[in-house]
């Protein structure tokens, strides 16, 4: 660890996280994929502690080209399945600072996700790892982990990210 | 009302489908004894059960049962249910029981092909006429059951043909994911997606070879792709995604050209010399393992063979060039479980399943940009079909012009081949028809 890396107020981080929450919630891509460096990835998992996304499949794992491609095809006016408004309420809670190292705070917290789409509403729940980086005063997420409670369960669509 | 075989007879014309065939409870419920009662259906394949007491689960129709290596390395299909007062023995997707089942209510044990070994505190037995020994109280096993390179199938009907007979000519295709391998061999690697269909199980296996609707119904994600791709420099490093995604916009003409192969039972194939995944990149060190097992003539003509979609009606789909399989799974009329699943070449290097975990991903995921498209145009089917307005879906596309070459019909990659196929299969099992 870093002896020069100040300790980040937790309140920052937790209103970081507010904030790509938010983004999500509406959602809006063109800006949520601006909070992620350009090396940045989003993984959700399939199963419970996976550890390879590339060996196993997950449900969702989108590098920025991937991130690119899905903020085109979110507003596609041909995307059948985008036929039908996306609406979430995320709520994050129980957020701790896991490490510290010379670039990268590793963050955890647990979220339940409210998503209506196509006239239903579906509860997700799980838990996030965010591992961020300082950039101008700010954070940028270079990986965010998605882990559903229910991942290795039968789901559904999961239409947008979460 | 209930269906007599004359009932069931009108639902199905050389180019109509009544709309109760995706709607009615009482056609599923038939569907379930009659089709999914006696075809062979793919129950798993042996490499997911390695040891002795390995087993894994599946349902066929309603049907719990049980797929398990005994201590002989036999694999048998099994029946999950217990002799005594019937719950299932194990209920896990996969697992291994060690040297036996043990119910988990009354504590009866069973080997590991079937048989009933011990019932607790057997005192109370004694002059009831229960015979321990009596087959009725063991597990039972599934009627037939028989592998095709790894893969498992049974068949709840004593009087199916055999496997091979079966499979037919569409087997090929069984056999060109396997040989892909150097070794010949495939296994289960990269886990089991589960997506929940609000649909009729047979609406996704109609879109499988249905070549009409992926410039339509992926047109967004080819779009978005596309337009990404064009404001990379053009140096960028190539992206398996540019190969995968793109060719789902084909033109009419590029899928008419790739064929409709049908088979007895219901059984298709699209593509053959060519398809959709004809011009992947082919890895250099994977290519040098090819030749060095096969030689050039033998490994050109594996990797040639290249089908799209190949359907075993009624439960298995594969993509033998990408080595994924998908899996039908009927709940209700109107819900099914999609699975998917992907294999590993054996002896092939890491970046084959990665890439198979790669299109499974972005194809077949709950959260990709291509399946959920596909299922909303069947969750509209299956409400559009409510409507008394017109009680026929039509599959009129080239009827009459299939060509016929004994063990199988041709016609090109547009046409409804597919379904006429299906449905001749569906009346050979619901009303006995030949197949």
């Amino acid at each position: 660890m870093s002896t020069d890396t100040k300790k980040p107020d937790i309140r920052d981080i937790e209103t970081f996280l507010y904030d790509e929450a938010s983004l999500l919630d509406r959602p809006d891509l063109d800006k949520w994929i601006e909070m992620y460096t350009d090396d940045g990835t989003y993984w959700m998992p399939a199963i419970e502690d996976q550890e390879d996304p590339l060996n196993h499949i997950s449900i969702y794992y989108d590098d920025r080209v991937l991130m690119e491609i899905r903020r085109r095809n979110f507003v596609h006016p041909r995307a059948a399945s985008k036929d039908y408004k996306v609406r979430c309420s995320h709520i994050i809670s129980n957020v701790r600072i896991e490490s510290i190292t010379d670039d990268e705070l590793l963050v955890t917290s647990n979220f339940q996700c409210v998503m209506y789409y196509n006239n239903k509403q579906t509860l997700y729940a799980g838990k996030y790892t965010h591992k961020l980086v300082a950039v101008n005063g700010g954070f940028k997420i270079r990986h965010k982990r998605v882990d559903l409670i229910n991942c290795d369960g039968v789901l559904g669509t999961i239409i947008i990210y979460i | 009302m209930s269906y007599n075989d004359t009932d069931i007879a009108a639902l199905i014309t050389p180019t109509m489908i009544h709309r109760r065939v995706y709607t009615d409870p009482l056609v599923f419920d038939l569907e379930m004894q009659r089709i999914w009662g006696k075809a062979w259906i793919f129950i798993g394949h042996e490499s997911q059960v390695p040891k002795p007491g390995d087993y894994t689960t599946q349902t066929i129709g309603r049907t719990p049962v049980v797929m398990v290596r005994d201590k002989q390395n036999d694999v048998h299909v099994l029946y999950n249910r217990c002799g005594h007062k019937g719950a299932k023995l194990v209920d896990k997707s996969c697992g291994t029981v060690g040297g036996g089942f043990r119910c988990c209510y009354h504590g009866w044990t069973y080997r590991l092909d079937g048989k009933l070994l011990g019932v607790p505190h057997m005192a109370g037995y004694e002059g009831t006429g229960f015979d321990k020994e009596d087959p009725q109280y063991s597990m039972q096993r599934l009627e037939r059951y028989d592998t095709h390179r790894g893969f498992v199938f049974a068949s709840m009907d004593a009087d199916a043909p055999d496997l091979r007979t079966w499979l037919g000519g569409a087997g090929d295709v069984l056999d060109n994911l396997c040989d892909r391998s150097p070794e010949g061999e495939v296994e289960v690697a990269g886990g089991i997606l589960r997506y929940e269909h609000d649909c009729n199980w047979k609406m996704f296996l109609e879109n499988l070879n249905d070549t009409m609707h992926p410039m339509i119904v992926h047109r967004s994600v080819v779009d978005a792709a596309n337009s990404y791709m064009a404001t990379l420099p053009a140096n960028s490093p190539r992206r398996d995604e540019a190969e995968i995604i793109p060719p789902f916009g084909a033109s009419y003409e590029n899928f008419e050209a790739t064929g409709i192969t049908g088979f007895r039972y219901g059984h298709h194939y699209d593509g053959g010399k060519s398809s959709i995944h004809a011009d992947y990149t082919v890895d250099p060190d994977y290519e040098a393992v090819m030749l060095k097992a096969y030689g050039k003539d033998r490994t050109q003509e594996i990797l040639t063979f290249n089908t799209h979609n190949t359907l075993y009606y009624p439960s298995l789909t594969i993509k033998s060039a990408v080595q994924n399989i998908r899996i039908v799974r009927p709940l209700a009329v109107d819900k099914c479980v999609v699975e998917s699943w992907s294999f590993r070449l054996k002896g092939a290097p890491d970046s084959m399943l990665q890439r198979t975990i790669l299109y499974s991903r972005l194809i077949n995921s709950n959260g990709s940009m291509v399946g959920p498209d596909d299922l909303t145009a069947y969750f509209r089917m299956q409400q559009g079909l409510q409507s008394q307005a017109n009680d026929w879906v039509e599959m009129h596309r080239n009827y009459g012009s299939d060509e016929d070459h004994g063990d199988r019909l041709t016609n090109v990659g547009t046409s409804d081949l597919d379904m006429r196929s299906q449905y001749a299969a569906w009346r050979h099992y619901m009303l006995g028809e030949a197949a």
